[in-house]
């Protein structure tokens, strides 16, 4: 089995909302998929379902089980991050690591030992003791000594400085990303997480609007930037979206060959931030 | 399956609410300072002292045994309401507190079972906690008869006559660990309320389940004129059927105790009724609705996504 995710026509509404809707795609094991959408875009709900959370319409397997009706089975080969402020407050560390050495069969003391060797984090202070940032290393700790088959982060690095986050996506890269394992991660600091992912996916309105290995993007996206006459012309090849800069025009094309845009300006790949927003504009337009 | 994280799952409520274990500790330690202070500034009065222990001396065995079992059942009594208290306020914490801080996504993120989970909340609150007071009640007993022993010692009386021998702690310790066992079964459709008002509430458990306590009695002699569910909750609270209250009613206490006929000493183990308790429709009945109380609990943690 190589799909680790694999989503059939899944949909989940919320009264007339419609969070997520009828949509389908596959993750492959060990890859690094980045799932990246606006506020209300379904990123959460999506997540939600696939964790289990929530009940959803339509085909989900992840790892091969339904993971509404096996929860327990799933979530020992899974683990996730929701937010940065989940883990309860009252205990000590610990106790935490106690707790889940007891209820996890996959987890790891030796690792968890050595990953809290290199932070500030003592066993005895309670989390409520511990700065944002810390609680954050303590449970990317706990989570990358468990052995599991699919990572979920759901924007991870909310609210931390610039420091910790560079961090902790080095030690996510670093000491857990085997190419064995796959991670799933949605955060709003696209920039940030672009040399890590290895796929993206771009939500929004409940609906995919890209899903595709980043070496192909390169392939299948070129930003032209040009103006006056050849704007126009190149503008005839059906550009998906367009923004102006310092008075030029910047037109973003999908599946148009770059030799036929040559002789009308300057080409280049766009950033994932640049063709999130061509995307996400051109869908609503 | 089910049975392998209760014990840490167990723990991790003794972890997080230290009040089951230093409510009785503080009690213990009161009853302890109050023995011994009220001792202390006893002893100022000297000749009424000596004339209390020569008294004591020469009443028979039988009233110096229920004056001591008195004593003990006091003692019991004033744990057994600091349990009570913290069992409700543990159940009404219990799945309440996870959703406000947002840490039952960290629980949830875990291979455990939301079932696992809320019957180890019940376990803690019909077990663990009665028997953390067991052992307090028990532990303290013995200090305040050890205390005792030793001011009666430097009043010069016969500590072990006065004291020990009289004693009847086995017939108390064994009334306690019955009724230990009895209560919270009995109050267990109270437990498994104030645990599902604690799942399903999105705010102060403490005010949704009281409100059907106090407004359906309200209601019915309102519309009905009847009060079947205001008894019903006066019976639950107040008169447990493990007791026999028929009985107590012969026992008096005005200045003196006057046992009923026939009894040679106030026994506490002989004020209960097992059999009848066992055989009750409503100990049954109210462990059936604790049951379904639960299960919506664990269906409301389960199903609900509201946290995320």
């Amino acid at each position: 089995m190589t799909n680790l995710v694999s989503a059939r026509n899944v949909s989940k509404s919320f009264g007339q909302l419609r969070a997520v809707d009828n949509v389908s795609f596959d993750i492959e094991k060990g890859r690094i998929l980045g799932l990246i959408g606006p506020n209300g875009a379904g990123k959460t709900t999506l997540l939600k379902a696939v964790l289990g959370l929530t009940d959803c319409d339509g085909e989900l397997l992840v790892l091969g089980i339904d993971p509404f009706r096996d929860r327990r089975q799933l979530m020992k080969d899974v683990c996730f991050i929701a937010d940065v402020a989940v883990l309860p407050r009252w205990i000590r560390v610990h106790q935490l690591l106690d707790f889940v050495a007891a209820t996890h069969p996959g987890f790891s003391r030796e690792r968890v030992n050595k990953f809290l060797a290199e932070t500030r984090i003592r066993k005895t202070a309670k989390v409520r003791e511990l700065s944002k940032g810390m609680i954050t290393q303590l449970h990317l700790a706990i989570i990358m000594s468990i052995d599991a088959k699919l990572l979920v982060l759901d924007e991870p690095t909310l609210g931390l400085d610039i420091i910790f986050r560079k961090e902790f996506y080095a030690n996510l890269l670093g000491d857990y990303f085997d190419g064995e394992r796959t991670i799933l991660i949605t955060t709003h600091q696209v920039e940030e997480i672009e040399q890590l992912l290895t796929d993206i996916m771009f939500i929004d309105q409940g609906r995919i609007l890209l899903h595709s290995p980043m070496e192909d993007l390169a392939d299948r996206f070129v930003q032209l930037i040009t103006s006056g006459s050849h704007a126009d012309a190149a503008r005839k090849l059906g550009p998906i979206s367009e923004s102006s800069l310092f008075g030029k025009s910047v037109l973003t094309f999908e599946g148009v060959d770059r030799t036929r845009l040559q002789p009308f300006g300057e080409m280049h790949t766009p950033t994932v931030a640049d063709l999130f927003v061509a995307k996400v504009k051109g869908a609503r337009a | 399956m089910m049975i392998g994280h209760q014990r840490v799952l167990i723990r991790r409520e003794l972890w997080e609410h230290p009040a089951i274990y230093i409510t009785p500790l503080v009690i213990g330690l009161i009853v302890l300072l109050v023995t011994l202070t009220g001792q202390v500034s006893f002893s100022a009065y000297g000749e009424a002292v000596n004339i209390a222990i020569v008294g004591a001396q020469s009443v028979d065995e039988q009233h110096r045994a229920t004056a001591v079992g008195g004593v003990l059942a006091v003692v019991a009594t004033i744990f057994s309401i600091g349990a009570w208290i913290v069992m409700i306020f543990y159940s009404l914490d219990a799945l309440y507190t996870e959703r406000k801080d947002k840490s039952i996504l960290f629980w949830r993120s875990l291979p455990i079972t939301d079932a696992e989970t809320v019957v180890s909340k019940l376990i803690t609150a019909l077990f663990v906690i009665p028997f953390v007071t067991v052992a307090a009640v028990m532990l303290t007993q013995v200090l305040l008869l050890a205390i005792t022993s030793v001011w009666v010692m430097f009043q010069g009386g016969d500590a072990s006559h006065l004291v020990w021998a009289p004693a009847p702690l086995a017939d108390a310790w064994f009334a306690v660990i019955v009724l230990a066992l009895a209560l919270p079964l009995w109050l267990s459709p109270l437990i498994g309320w104030f645990l599902f008002a604690s799942a399903f509430t999105k705010r102060s458990p403490l005010l949704l389940a009281l409100l059907p306590i106090i407004v359906l009695p309200l209601l019915e002699k309102l519309l009905i004129g009847s009060r079947y569910i205001g008894d019903a909750i006066w019976v639950r609270s107040f008169r447990p059927p493990i007791i026999n209250f028929e009985q107590l009613k012969h026992i008096e206490i005005n200045g003196q105790l006057s046992l009923p006929e026939g009894s040679q000493a106030l026994s506490l183990s002989d004020q209960l009724d097992i059999s009848s308790f066992l055989v009750s429709p409503s100990l049954w009945a109210g462990l059936v609705v604790c049951g379904l109380l639960v299960t919506a609990a664990i269906y409301v943690r389960r199903y609900r996504d509201e946290s995320y």
